[in-house]
């Protein structure tokens, strides 16, 4: 339960069988209502980030995967940072095309839709 | 400014990601000081200039701008030259950090940061900023006298020239001289000298609040009276006179000294108005002081005072 499209998709491929992400500050009275804001809006940022990659916008790619890169750590989601990295990374770094980043692209998207909004389980 | 209640230490954050600013606010919230936020570069320079933050918190990677380059232009600027940046970056490059503190930054913080060093940079950083102000007043100050120094005085006086053109307002400029100033210190020695000197700026540094006291050579003071007409501002130098002149020396009971001073404000200068312009009138009249005898006051335009103006 709990996604907004209600057809199931949380079975899709892209998560993998990705266990559930905690952030390490769910039980951080300072922290825990923005976490619980980061993880709402994780749905527009998976949208954002699938979209970005399929019209092969490479500078919206690199702005997001840059943001998450820098800020899910200080939410308590190292794993979606250094999955963010990664395809930061490929993207400055790589002569390939943007295609072939769908690896990592995917990889994004299965972390970012694993985190769990504290107060579930 | 009031004085009860101590402003808390601004900080500004320069960042393009939403996320991040959500992020400090949290982490920041129970320290004193208030936090501001901005996403662009532009906004962040111009907030810079505005709010005067002790510190700044400046994202390398800017939509706009690069970090190093926003740094680069507060640095050029006076105004916001001294502000303590803080760089904030995912990149974990040496060279990038390396970069950053070379053009200025005091420090760099990598994210996702910790809260606890974000805490402890942040405090250090606020502490550095009052030591680095504290000093820079230092080096304004006269050592012996306590008052404001000439360098002080030439930079004050060129602010104050400035604001009161622009908005209309009255300023003066006192010259005050100590009369024979160096027989009293051939006759009873440098001690006594500085003695004389110490309580001059006291009674000079002692006087209405808007007066600025300053230190201006040997046996020389300056007095800037923003806001105050050349009537008004002899009133006020020769009330300082006439106090100068009745200081008792338990050491030396039969000793007098005495002051002379020349007055000048905006109206006496012909032209557009200049600190430069303003001193030469106000050291004329100081002269003519000395002249006619010591121990007087005399306006920059002899023909006005104590007469009203003629425009």
């Amino acid at each position: 339960m709990g996604y907004a499209d209600g057809s199931g998709m949380d079975q899709t491929p892209e998560t993998n069988g990705t266990p559930p992400l905690h952030s390490i500050y769910e039980d951080d009275l300072d922290l825990r209502d923005l976490v619980i804001r980061f993880v709402e809006e994780m749905d527009q940022r998976v949208e954002t980030i699938r979209s970005a990659f399929l019209s092969e916008d490479v500078v919206a790619l690199q702005r997001i995967s840059h943001q998450l890169k820098g800020a899910a750590g200080g939410y308590g989601f190292d794993s979606i940072g250094d999955s963010a990295a990664r395809l930061e990374y490929d993207l400055l770094t790589d002569e390939a095309m943007i295609s072939d980043l769908s690896e990592r692209v995917e990889d994004l998207i299965s972390s970012c839709r694993a985190a769990v909004r504290p107060g579930d389980s | 400014m009031s004085h009860d209640e101590p402003m808390r230490p601004r900080v500004l954050a320069i960042d393009d990601s939403d996320l991040v600013h959500r992020l400090l606010r949290a982490r920041l919230r129970h320290e004193r000081i208030d936090l501001h936020s901005v996403h662009t570069a532009d906004e962040g320079i111009a907030a810079a200039k505005k709010l005067q933050p002790e510190v700044i918190l400046l994202d390398i990677d800017l939509e706009d701008l690069d970090g190093f380059e926003v740094l680069a232009r507060l640095k050029a600027d006076p105004i916001t030259r001294d502000i303590a940046v803080i760089f904030v970056s995912a990149s974990n490059e040496t060279m990038d950090r390396v970069r950053g503190l070379d053009l200025g930054a005091v420090d760099f913080v990598g994210k996702p940061f910790d809260v606890g060093e974000l805490k402890a940079r942040v405090r250090s950083a606020l502490r550095m900023q009052r030591l680095v102000k504290m000093l820079a007043q230092r080096a304004q100050l006269d050592g012996l006298t306590g008052l404001w120094n000439r360098a002080y005085l030439d930079d004050r006086l060129e602010a104050e020239t400035a604001s009161a053109i622009r908005y209309g307002n009255s300023l003066s400029l006192v010259l005050c001289d100590l009369d024979r100033f160096k027989s009293l210190n051939d006759s009873y020695g440098h001690p006594f000298g500085d003695e004389v000197l110490e309580r001059t700026a006291g009674i000079l540094g002692s006087g209405r609040s808007p007066d600025v006291a300053c230190r201006y050579g040997g046996e020389e003071f300056a007095l800037i009276a923003p806001g105050t007409d050349l009537m008004e501002t002899m009133e006020v130098a020769d009330r300082h006179r006439v106090r100068i002149s009745e200081i008792q020396w338990t050491d030396r009971p039969g000793v007098r000294i005495s002051a002379s001073f020349g007055v000048a404000d905006l109206s006496c200068i012909s032209g557009a108005p200049t600190p430069e312009k303003l001193i030469a009138a106000a050291d004329q009249a100081l002269y003519r002081a000395k002249k006619a005898g010591r121990n007087q006051v005399v306006a920059a335009d002899a023909q006005v005072w104590p007469h009203s103006a003629t425009g």
